[in-house]
């Protein structure tokens, strides 16, 4: 199939229609959205630092790891949820974006390395548990995929800023002049 | 209206961003500790001294961003209803935040201060962040409260 057919299919459909009648919709799934990625980043910084040695030392990394790995996992498919939901209202020009591009690029390595993490350290979890850090390659997993997911942040803001941002930086009201609570009184 | 350099507003907000991501994900793991979700091997003393300054270290991040977001664009921040309701609760998840870690330090005996009380502090202040996070981006968006903003006002 075609992709433009299927983008313009996306956006023709009756969810993509609703959201961008709403006047509400758009704005509360970009905070959902947010909400989602405070929790997936948050809980992954923690487990992170920990494989990295440079937080939570002296706990298993285990027990570290099963604290927050299903928020993780619940608060990704809330993001995959959401952010779709956004993706389909202007599906073609969000495909278009090279930052949206750059960004489902970088997903997909932050999976790739979690694999990689979980077939080498992960494997092996048992022999380092109380270790400080993770050995060998697990620690440079832990140090990319947080590289990854900082980037991957920054890439969803400059979607925003290059895509909706136009509608959210219209100029104030012309009778809002702000200068005019800057410049002190006017000169009589 | 002022000029700025065209990357310096989203790598702000994507600063301010990381900070609400490590505020929400160390105010979550206290929470589950207190709701006996995780870290149950832990104190609640452990537990708030691995995330406490994380917390406090995320909220200085967020103030100092998103200072320099007010001052970037001050009329897209300042002339919302957005802004300044989210601004009470911010004082808000601050005080909330100072006054746990207090009582925290204060319960001499290990996990003495788990009590109803502070388990809803703690899971208030969670809400308050997400909250704090919808009226963020609602400053975009801050027609969405009609007659209340002050943008459709004028």
């Amino acid at each position: 199939m075609d992709l433009h057919v299927f983008f313009k299919a996306l956006e023709a459909s009756a969810a993509a229609t609703a959201i961008r009648d709403s006047l509400l919709w758009f704005p509360l799934l970009e905070a959902l959205h947010v909400m989602a990625l405070a929790v997936v980043f948050g809980s992954i910084v923690v487990v992170d630092l920990r494989a990295l040695g440079l937080a939570s030392r002296s706990r298993l990394f285990s027990r570290v790891a099963s604290d927050t790995l299903r928020w993780t996992w619940m608060a990704f498919v809330a993001a995959c949820v959401t952010g779709a939901l956004m993706f389909i209202t202007n599906a073609e020009v969000y495909a278009a974006n090279t930052f949206f591009r750059v960004k489902m690029l970088l997903l997909l390595l932050a999976g790739l390395n979690m694999l990689l993490f979980q077939l080498t350290a992960g494997r092996r979890v048992a022999q380092w548990d109380a270790a400080p850090a993770a050995p060998g390659i697990g620690k440079w997993a832990a140090a990319l995929s947080l590289a990854l997911w900082l980037t991957i942040i920054c890439m969803g803001r400059l979607i925003g800023f290059t895509i909706t941002g136009a509608a959210s930086h219209e100029p104030p009201p012309a009778s809002i002049d702000f200068d005019d609570f800057l410049s002190g009184p006017p000169a009589q | 209206m002022q000029q700025h350099q065209a990357w310096f507003i989203p790598a702000v907000q994507t600063l301010h961003i990381i900070a609400i991501a490590l505020a929400v994900g160390s105010v979550l793991l206290v929470c589950l500790r207190l709701f006996g979700l995780a870290a149950a091997d832990q104190s609640l003393q452990q537990t708030h001294a691995r995330y406490g300054s994380w917390i406090n270290s995320s909220l200085w991040l967020l103030l100092a961003s998103g200072a320099l977001l007010i001052v970037a664009e001050p009329v897209r921040e300042l002339v919302t209803f957005s802004f300044w309701l989210k601004m009470m609760l911010v004082v808000c998840v601050v005080l909330l935040v100072a006054a746990f870690g207090r009582y925290v330090r204060k319960a001499a005996a290990v996990d003495q201060a788990i009590t109803p009380a502070t388990r809803c502090l703690a899971a208030l202040t969670l809400l308050l962040l997400m909250a704090i996070i919808v009226l963020g981006r609602l400053i975009a968006y801050d027609h969405v409260w009609g007659s209340l903003s002050p943008a459709t006002k004028a």
